[in-house]
């Protein structure tokens, strides 16, 4: 038996038009933390769903404790004591912990030696067992909808944990954690290596590998460039090997320059469908020539309040200022045309119409104005004038110009077109929902470069992210958001990533 | 006042075997607006069998009661086949499919029932006659006043259907295929990750959905309208629906809005017969059911929530 | 040549009539017509008949192809006129069924649509004694006015109060159908058809037994509507502000929404508008096609409407042509039933399995572009 849990051979995988896997022999060692360093679709996700039983390769053999393996499913490779942890968890939101876990491993009683029912009370206690000896603190007997995302985070490694798995892929499991919540987590994962496990970790972020990691791969464009021991490689080398180039992602700005106050928005109150109140009483100005970024944890309240300030969600209290004028009650489109543009979070559900083709898409929001159209009649030319000026202005790359269907588009060029629609509107107010969402690397640098020369031209700019690294990037000012509430206004050079964190979490609290 | 809680039951309950039907389905994420084309096709097969083995084998069609249930069980299983297929496997849009099995299942019974007619029994039938299946009373009981109606006159059927219904509380809640069914309505991908297959899932649901929408179709037939013809798409299937979204897609709550319906069917007929009005008017009081459904579901549609994934197509790539 | 080879080079020609993504919604229904008259022809068969001759029969009947006999007054002609007398009401319905899939809706509630406005204008012009100069016009008006009330209701209650418009529309058709059965048993019955009153030859829309060059013809007004209706929808969904409106919401109501279209506001524009062209259905049928309402029968063109609406993309000039075809289907098989003595009910068969197939459409169309990215990376892999 040789000394490696898992070896994968030359393995190469190609989907329809690109090599995702080029001839990568990676080999892990049992009890160690090998970490898989990349961009986005350098092809680290591909290579652990060969080995998850997602995808099966093209070329190249996997072994798994010395033996030759064709792991056909995720159940084979549950079988074969691997687990994943999901960066989209997948948990069904009206279940307790205990169902989410069991599903699909129901353990089974009989009522009456006849009637076979799936033994909830005996699972609830394994359950309880098996968290407190990973220090993973969960009650069992919760719903999923009643927690947050870090807790649901443990309940998806706990699902791998009870299928007994020996070797735990983790994929980004940190993009979505506060930096208290990663702390804990990375704890967690080092918990688990000390008691035996193999562990897998896909990232980004190089403090994490530099933290907790053994070994690391760094994959480029699909192609292995090389395994590192981590303790004597530096976080800067790494940072190269993974580019391949030299990059900057702190962007480089100038000093904002305030001028007069574009929004206002006063005592904001949001309730959801159920009545309950995600937004609760939020205030803040954005100023021309401000970026001012919401940072928080998933789900607290931030997409309600862009989709208040845009007018996609109705205002419960509050109001709601646009240039000094009162737009609580206007509708979608007068906010439009005073002045708002919106990226939203989800571009194929909310930002485009997919079966529409680019020139539609580009002309969404003035289709119905001169020039576009006149007396209601549209003016087709037009359409296509303008999005063939565009398709060149913001490099959307499409197969048949300007009549290509978005839906056959790439993600980073779907987003360019938003981007574009919405750039071209040219509001004194534009609101960015996690703009750098599955785009890659590349076409992040280029999204903040949009943000940073949209706000020196005097264009009030609000963020909602996720990412922290990008908030502390590119904001002017940060409000933190927690449970619907705004934790701390600041200039973002008063405050560290730390303290970020700790808003992010409510463990600090500031009444202003 | 007897026959309004008589006829009320009668009614109520295969319009609630048709429901749960429904349930199955659209707890595992399908949306089923077959229910009519099944609960038809089912019928029309139930009677068909008993019709043929009544003709071959020279019994009397009133005691081929259960072979006629158990074969419109099968056929409306069968027939549900193609809503499974086509919203499943070829990842058609559930909303048409469940049009179009509908429009099918009305022209194909209304076809092969007078074409073997025709042909098997040389008449020009446009209908399987079959007759009402026997009652019972169950004597102490019937005699308390009031519930007593309850047990009086009542149709085996109605039995089965609670019996059934029990068992199907049983499977969609306790067991490990109910837990995964209802899993796959919320959130399929779960249900995938956790190396279950959600089609597999999807499959089963739609096939009891047309079982037990199959069995209440033929208990119509053997009941209100004593006989199989293209009356038997009066639209119960769609009653079923309303009676599912008012009872949030659970078992107990749809009984009691089927209750709602068997009462309001009954007590119509019984105010425009005891105020002997002429027979047009009950035309006027055949509407209540349907009125009722309208003004329920402007009270309920918006505060009651279907599964989470309904009416999605699943496609496993997709996050 | 491996077999496997061979499958996939048969699958090929197969799919290669079909493969065009420009001429999809064209062969695409054209593939579903083929496969639903070769089930047909099958079920023929098994009854033990001759399905060409069977299929031939429906062509005479509807008036394409010449019958060896004609009756007196009657001809080719005349078969080819109560053809589109019968298809006029068709275009009308097929076209609210499309409009109505357009902004994503489901009109299944046409056949009531259909009776309402029908009943009104029988009742209010049918037997008014009003010159047919303002009786004709007032019945389309009264036509349009009580199917768009009245869609425009369904649209209303899914917006207000999220109630599917399929089961609101069915629940509306028992109501109506109940309903107008009660007033027409009560007052405007003729005791000896069991049906409504006939109305006044002023009012109604098809001008009948019209004597020209010794043949006496139904000439359907309506028709002539009908085709400049389908035009001019054609021209609202590609060229207006309306209609990119409705498709918007059709193809994503939340994208609409973010964009600053008031979803609400075009479902039910949406449905007023499928709610006024079944009125006019409603009219050129019970005040065209017939001239009398059979009380507690809802017409099956509301179904069959939508047969014909997916068969023709719900495009509105697919739409004519689809409804010339289903049209074709009904109005021979009486003749068809005569001569090849094969039960009328096929008809609705035929036209269901012409459903049942065209709902496969995109099943088809995705198996397409998959073979066909198929067939693109073996070509790369071979280079």
């Amino acid at each position: 038996m040789s000394d490696y849990i898992i070896e994968m051979k030359n393995i190469t995988k190609r989907f329809p038009g690109i090599v995702a896997n080029d001839d990568v022999s990676i080999r892990i060692k049992k009890g160690e933390i090998f970490a898989l360093l990349g961009e986005n679709g350098a092809g680290k996700s591909t290579l652990m769903s060969i080995l998850g039983g997602m995808y099966e390769p093209d070329e190249g053999e996997v072994y798994i404790r010395g033996e030759k393996v064709q792991i056909s499913s995720p159940t084979h490779a549950a079988k074969l004591n691997i687990g994943m942890v999901h960066q989209h968890f997948k948990l069904v939101s009206d279940y307790t912990i205990t169902e989410n876990i069991i599903l699909g491993v129901e353990p089974i009683k009989k009522f009456a030696g006849l009637f076979p029912y799936v033994d909830i009370r005996n699972a609830n206690r394994k359950i309880e067992e098996l968290s407190k000896n990973f220090g993973l603190e969960v009650d069992p007997t919760k719903k999923i909808s009643d927690l947050t995302v870090s807790m649901q985070q443990r309940v998806e490694i706990l699902k791998v944990l009870y299928r007994e798995a020996e070797i735990l892929i983790f994929d980004e499991p940190t993009a979505v954690l506060t930096p208290q919540e990663t702390d804990f987590l990375l704890g967690i994962i080092d918990g688990l290596r000390n008691g035996g496990k193999t562990i897998i970790l896909i990232t980004h972020k190089l403090d994490e590998i530099k933290k907790i990691a053994d070994r690391c791969a760094v994959l480029n464009k699909g192609k292995l460039v090389e395994v590192l021991d981590v303790k004597e490689t530096s976080t800067k080398k790494m940072a190269q090997l993974m580019v391949g180039r030299e990059v900057n992602l702190e962007s480089d700005k100038a000093p904002a320059v305030f001028k007069e106050e574009v929004l206002k928005v006063e005592h904001l109150t949001v309730k959801n469908e159920d009545g309950f109140e995600v937004v609760k009483d939020v205030s803040f100005t954005i100023k021309s020539g401000e970026i001012f970024a919401i940072a928080g944890v998933a789900d607290n309240g931030q997409v309600e309040i862009a989709d208040a300030i845009a007018g996609l969600t109705k205002v419960s209290g509050g109001r709601i200022f646009l240039n000094g004028m009162d737009i609580t009650n206007e509708s979608i489109r007068k906010r439009t045309e005073y002045g708002i543009s919106y990226i939203p979070e989800d571009r194929q559900s909310f930002g485009l119409v997919l079966d529409f083709d680019i020139s539609t898409n580009l002309a969404l929001k003035q289709y119905y104005r001169e020039p576009f159209a006149r007396k209601g009649i549209l003016n087709k030319e037009e359409f296509e004038q303008v999005g063939t000026k565009l398709i060149d202005k913001y490099d959307i790359r499409s197969g048949q110009g300007i009549k290509t269907q978005v839906r056959s588009m790439s993600g980073g060029n779907q987003q360019k077109t938003i981007i574009a629609r919405e750039i071209e509107l040219q509001s004194p107010l534009m609101i960015f929902v996690q703009p750098t969402r599955g785009v890659d690397i590349g076409a992040i640098e280029n999204i903040h470069k949009m943000m940073i020369q949209e706000r020196d031209q005097g264009k009030a700019i609000l963020l909602v992210s996720l990412e922290l690294e990008e908030i502390m990037n590119v904001a002017d000012t940060i409000g933190v958001i927690y449970n619907g509430q705004l934790q701390k206004i600041a200039s973002s050079e008063s405050l560290t990533t730390n303290e970020v964190g700790e808003y992010m979490m409510g463990a600090k609290h500031e009444q202003r | 006042m007897d026959t309004v809680i008589i006829d009320g039951l009668s009614f109520a309950l295969p319009l609630f075997i048709i429901a749960i039907g429904g349930i199955y389905s659209e707890k595992s994420g399908i949306t089923n607006l077959a229910l009519e084309g099944f609960q038809g096709f089912g019928a029309f097969i139930g009677a068909l069998s008993a019709v043929l083995i009544a003709n071959v084998s020279g019994t009397e069609i009133q005691n081929l009661f259960y072979v006629a249930l158990l074969f419109s069980m099968l056929g409306g299983m069968v027939f549900s086949i193609i809503h499974a297929v086509l919203s499943i496997k070829f990842k058609a849009d559930q909303v048409i499919s469940g049009v179009v099995i509908n429009i099918l299942a009305l022209a194909l019974t209304t076809f092969l029932t007078a074409q073997i007619n025709a042909f098997v029994f040389g008449t020009a039938s446009d209908k399987f006659q079959l007759g009402v299946s026997d009652r019972f009373t169950i004597e102490g009981l019937a005699n308390i006043p009031v519930i007593g109606a309850v047990f009086t006159n009542v149709y085996p059927f109605e039995v089965i259907i609670i019996v059934i219904a029990f068992f199907a509380w049983y499977l969609l809640y306790k067991t490990k295929f109910g837990m995964r069914l209802r899993a796959s309505g919320e959130n399929p991908h779960s249900v995938d990750a956790a190396g279950v297959n959600v089609s597999k899932i999807r499959f089963s649901a739609v096939l009891i959905s047309g079982l037990l929408a199959g069995l209440g179709g033929m208990c119509f037939a053997y009941s209100i309208s004593a006989n199989f013809s293209s009356n038997i798409y009066m639209g119960y299937g769609f009653l079923a629906i309303a009676a599912l979204i008012f009872g949030n897609w659970r078992i107990l709550p749809t009984l009691a809005a089927c209750l709602l319906f068997g009462f309001a069917k009954s007590g119509g007929a019984f105010i425009a017969q005891s105020m002997a009005l002429p027979s047009s008017f009950t035309d006027l009081f055949m509407i209540l059911p349907y009125v009722l459904t309208l003004l329920l579901l402007i009270f309920f549609s918006k505060s009651n929530r279907a599964p989470r994934a309904l009416g999605e197509i699943y496609d496993k790539g997709k996050r | 040549m491996s077999k496997d080879n061979r499958k996939h080079n048969l699958r090929k020609n197969f799919i290669r009539p079909i493969s065009n993504e420009k001429w999809q919604p064209i062969t695409i229904p054209l593939v579903s017509i083929f496969i639903s008259f070769i089930a047909a022809a099958i079920v023929i068969l098994i009854i033990g008949k001759n399905p060409f001759q069977a299929f031939y029969n429906l062509l005479q009947g509807a008036g394409i192809m010449p019958k060896p006999s004609y009756a007196g007054y009657k001809g080719m002609l005349t078969d080819f006129l109560s053809l589109l007398n019968a298809m006029t009401p068709l275009v009308f319905a097929s076209l609210a069924v499309a409009v109505a899939l357009k902004a994503g809706l489901f009109n299944i509630g046409v056949s009531g649509q259909m009776l309402v406005s029908g009943f009104l204008a029988t009742i209010i012009v049918g037997y008014s004694g009003l010159d047919a100069i303002i009786a004709k016009p007032l019945v389309l008006v009264i036509g349009i006015a009580a199917g768009g009330l009245m869609g425009g209701l369904v649209g209303w209650l899914k917006y207000k109060f999220n109630i599917n418009e399929v089961v609101s529309t069915i629940m509306l058709n028992y109501i109506a159908q109940y309903v107008i059965s009660f007033f027409i048993q009560m007052y405007y019955i003729d005791p000896i058809s069991r049906q409504s009153k006939y109305i006044e030859e002023a009012a109604r829309l098809t001008l009948v037994n019209v004597e020209i060059a010794n043949l006496k013809m139904d000439i359907p007004l309506g028709f002539i509507l009908a085709i400049f209706t389908a035009i001019f929808l054609k021209f609202v969904m590609d060229k207006t502000v309306v209609g990119f409106e409705i498709k918007a919401v059709g193809k994503n109501r939340n994208a609409a929404k973010y964009a600053g279209i008031h979803v609400g506001r075009n479902t039910v524009l949406a449905m007023m508008i499928s709610g006024g062209l079944a009125g006019l259905a409603g009219v050129t049928y019970y005040l065209g096609y017939f001239s009398s309402i059979q009380p507690k029968v809802l017409s099956s063109i509301g179904f069959d409407s939508i047969a014909v609406s997916l068969l023709g993309n719900s495009h509105p000039i697919g739409v004519i042509f689809s409804s010339f075809l289903v049209s074709i289907i009904d109005q021979g098989s009486t003749y068809m039933s005569s001569q090849a003595g094969i039960r009328q009910e096929i008809s609705s068969v035929i036209i269901g399995l012409i459903l049942l197939f065209s709902a496969c459409g995109e099943y088809l169309k995705q198996k397409v572009s998959r073979l066909k990215e198929k067939d693109l990376d073996q070509k790369k892999g071979e280079s």
